[in-house]
C-alpha cells in the first residue's frame, strides 16, 4: 500500500476532473433529450459506470440521430 | 462559394450544440494525459501488484519522451479515427435521410460551399483536438520523462495532421456519396484496415498516404527516406483535393435523394 | 396577364416507371393553382422538379423565359413534412433561409422576425424547432418559404396533416399571400382547392388529364341531373306513367339526366304542375367537387 501512496495525485487529478466534465456532459445530453436509442436509464448506468468509454459510447450509440 | 459564411455558421451552431465541441476534445485530451501516466507509473503497479516470482528481475524498456509521442499516435490511430468515422459518418447522409437537407438544397446555395463547410469545422474540431491532445501529453512528459525539442514536436504534428486532415476529408466525401451505413464501413476500411495492410506489407512501398504518421513519428529521429517523405505528403495531398471535389459532386448528385 | 413560369413535355422516369409523364402547363404571375391527384399521382415529383431537387429526365422548365436559370432564388418550397434542424431555433432557421436566399444579415433578420409574426410564430421564435408541434412546423415551413419574398410559391400539400384549425389558420395565410406571389399547391382533397383557385391542375398516374378554371372544370363535368322527389308510392306510379323522360328511381326519388334527356327543370315543373302533381322536392343537381374528382383523377 506505501506503493500507492507514492502515486502523485496531482497528476492524475486532472484526468478525474476530465472525466468528471465529460460525464457532466453526456447527462446533461441525455436528460435534454427526448429520445434515445434504447432506455434512458440503461444510459444513465451507462455514463456512470462506464467511464471514459461509457461516455463515448453514450455520444456516438446513444443519441437518436436527428 | 455562395452562402459559405452562412453554413459555416451553421455548421458551427450543430457541433456546439451536440456537444462534438466539446467532447471531442476532452476525450483526445484525456487519452493524451493517460499515455505518459500510464507509461511512467505502470513499472511500479506491476511491482506492486504484479506478484512476480521472488528474486526475479523484470526489466521495463526505458521509454524516452519521444516515445511517448509515437505510442500516443498510435491510440489515436485507432481510437481517435474511429471516433471521427463514428461521429462524422452521417454529416451529410444523415441530411438526407432525415430531409433536413431538403430545405437547404432549394436554396441558391452552391454544393462547394455545402460541402466546405462542414469540411472546415469538422477539421477545426478534429485537428484542435489532436493538437490539445498532444500538448496535453507534452505537458507531462516533460514532467515525467525527458524534455522533447519542441522542433521536433512541431514537425510531428504537422505531419500527423496531414494524414488527420485525409481522414476527415475520407469520411465526408464518402458520407456525400453513400448512406451512413455504407460510409461507416468503407471508411473503417480505407482509414484502419488498410492502414494496417500498409504497415504489414507495406515495406514494398514507401509512398502512400498510410505512411505519412510513420513518417510523422520520424520526425523525432531522422528520416531514412526524404524522397519517400515528400512522395507520400504530396500524394496525401492531391488525395484530399480529389476527395473534395467528389464530395462535392457526390453531393450535389445526390441531393435528390433527400427525404422530400 | 404575364407569364411566369411555362413547363414544356416534364417528365420524370425511374427504371422504367414513369413518375412524371409529359406534364404542360403554364402558370400566370398572381394567380393560385392547384396541382390534384391522389396519392402516387405524381404531385411531389413535379413540385421537386420545379424546386430543382430532381433532374427531369426529360422536357423544359422555362421561368420568366428565361431557360437553364437557377430559379432557386425566385421560388419557395414548402414540403408536406418539412424537416429541421431541431438545435435550431425557429429564427435562428428562418434567418439562415433567408441569407441562403441571397438577402443581407441584417435584413435577413430582420425579414425572419416579421415573417414569423405573419405566422403566428411571433412567441416561439426563440425556440428550438426541435420542440416544435406538428402545426407549428407547418407555419415555420411556410415562413421559410416566404421569407425572401419568392416569385414562385410551391406548396406540397399544404393543410393535409393539419387539424381543422390549423387548416383554416393557414388556408387564410395562403389567401393573404395570394396578393403578393404566384402559388402552386398540390392536396388531393377538393374542397381545399375550392376555396382557392384559379387554375386546377388534374395528375393522374403522372399524367395531367384536365386543365382549366374551377368553372371550366364544373361545368365539364357538371352532369346535371334532376331529383325529384314525392309524397307518395302512388305519386311515383303515376308519373311514371306519363313520363317523357328516362329516369332511375329510388324508392319515392327520381333521377332525371337533364343532359341526355335534354330537360330543364323548368320542363320538369310545368308538367309537375299541370298534372299536379304532389311532390315534396324538385331540385337540380350537379356534380360535387369530389365527384369531378373521381372522374376525373381515379377513372379506368
Amino acid at each position: 500500500m506505501s506503493e500507492f501512496a507514492n502515486i502523485p495525485w496531482n497528476l492524475i487529478l486532472p484526468i478525474l476532473v476530465l472525466q468528471l466534465i465529460l460525464m457532466a456532459v453526456a447527462l446533461t445530453d441525455l436528460i435534454r433529450r427526448k429520445q434515445t436509442n434504447g432506455p434512458f436509464i440503461m444510459w444513465i448506468f451507462i455514463i456512470l459506470l462506464g467511464n471514459l468509454i461509457g461516455s463515448i459510447i453514450y455520444f456516438i450509440f446513444g443519441r437518436r440521430h436527428e | 462559394m455562395k452562402g459559405l459564411s452562412v453554413l459555416l455558421q451553421k455548421e458551427w451552431r450543430e457541433n456546439a450544440r451536440n456537444f462534438k465541441l466539446y467532447w471531442i476534445p476532452i476525450v483526445f485530451v484525456i487519452f493524451g494525459i493517460i499515455e505518459p501516466v500510464t507509461n511512467h507509473f505502470l513499472p511500479e503497479i506491476m511491482k506492486s501488484v504484479g506478484n512476480l516470482p521472488e528474486g526475479s528481475e523484470f526489466t521495463w524498456p526505458q521509454f524516452r519522451g519521444e516515445d511517448i509521442f509515437v505510442s500516443l499516435m498510435g491510440q489515436y490511430q485507432l481510437i481517435g479515427i474511429l471516433i471521427i468515422v463514428l461521429a462524422f459518418m452521417g454529416s451529410i447522409s444523415g441530411e438526407r435521410k432525415s430531409g433536413t437537407a431538403t430545405l437547404l438544397y432549394v436554396r441558391p446555395m452552391s454544393f462547394g460551399s455545402y460541402f466546405l463547410s462542414k469540411w472546415i469545422v469538422v477539421n477545426g474540431i478534429i485537428l484542435g483536438s489532436v493538437w490539445l491532445g498532444f500538448f496535453a501529453a507534452w505537458y507531462y512528459i516533460n514532467i515525467l520523462f525527458n524534455p522533447v525539442a519542441a522542433g521536433d514536436v512541431f514537425a510531428f504534428l504537422a505531419t500527423y495532421s496531414l494524414w488527420i486532415i485525409f481522414a476527415v476529408t475520407v469520411v465526408l466525401s464518402f458520407s456525400a456519396w453513400m448512406p451512413t451505413g455504407g460510409t461507416a464501413g468503407l471508411s473503417i476500411l480505407v482509414l484502419i484496415v488498410l492502414q494496417v495492410i500498409d504497415s504489414v506489407i507495406g515495406a514494398f512501398w514507401t509512398v502512400s498516404p498510410w505512411k505519412v504518421a510513420t513518417y510523422a513519428s520520424m520526425m523525432f529521429s531522422s528520416i531514412t527516406n526524404q524522397s519517400g517523405f515528400w512522395m507520400s505528403i504530396g500524394l496525401t495531398f492531391v488525395l484530399i483535393v480529389v476527395l473534395i471535389l467528389f464530395g462535392i459532386n457526390m453531393a450535389k448528385r445526390n441531393a435528390a435523394k433527400t427525404t422530400v | 396577364m404575364t407569364q411566369l413560369l411555362l413547363v414544356n413535355n416534364l417528365t420524370k422516369v425511374y427504371g422504367n416507371h414513369k413518375v412524371a409523364d409529359s406534364i404542360s402547363f403554364e402558370l400566370e404571375q398572381g394567380t393560385i393553382t392547384a396541382l390534384i391527384g391522389p396519392n402516387g399521382a405524381g404531385k411531389t415529383t413535379t413540385l421537386s422538379m420545379l424546386a430543382g431537387l430532381v433532374t427531369p429526365s426529360d422536357g423544359s422548365i422555362l421561368f420568366q423565359n428565361q431557360p437553364k436559370a437557377d430559379i432557386r432564388a425566385s421560388i419557395g418550397f414548402l414540403p408536406q413534412y418539412p424537416k429541421f434542424f431541431p438545435w435550431l431555433t425557429a429564427l435562428e432557421f428562418t434567418e439562415m433561409a433567408a441569407r441562403l436566399s441571397g438577402i443581407e444579415a441584417k435584413k435577413a433578420l430582420e425579414d425572419a422576425k416579421k415573417t414569423l409574426e405573419f405566422v403566428g410564430l411571433g412567441n416561439a421564435m426563440k425556440k428550438r424547432t426541435g420542440t416544435f408541434s406538428g402545426g407549428m412546423k407547418q407555419r415555420l415551413g411556410l415562413a421559410q418559404a416566404i421569407v425572401h419574398k419568392p416569385k414562385l410559391l410551391l406548396l406540397d400539400e399544404p393543410v393535409s396533416a393539419l387539424d381543422p384549425v390549423g387548416r383554416r389558420q393557414v388556408m387564410n395565410l395562403l389567401k393573404e399571400l395570394q396578393q403578393e406571389t404566384t402559388i402552386l399547391y398540390s392536396t388531393h382533397i377538393l374542397n381545399d382547392a375550392e376555396e382557392m383557385t384559379d387554375q386546377l391542375l388534374f395528375l393522374r398516374k403522372g399524367a395531367l388529364v384536365e386543365n382549366g378554371s374551377l368553372d371550366s372544370v364544373r361545368e365539364k363535368y357538371a352532369n346535371p341531373r334532376i331529383l325529384i322527389e314525392f309524397e307518395s308510392d302512388e305519386e311515383v306510379d303515376r308519373f311514371i306513367t306519363m313520363s317523357p323522360w328516362a329516369f332511375s328511381r329510388e324508392k319515392r326519388l327520381l333521377v332525371i339526366d337533364a343532359e341526355k334527356e335534354k330537360v330543364r327543370i323548368s320542363d320538369a315543373l310545368t308538367l309537375l304542375t299541370t298534372e299536379n302533381f304532389l311532390i315534396r322536392k324538385l331540385e337540380l343537381q350537379t356534380a360535387s367537387l369530389e365527384e369531378i374528382f373521381m372522374k376525373v383523377v381515379m377513372e379506368e
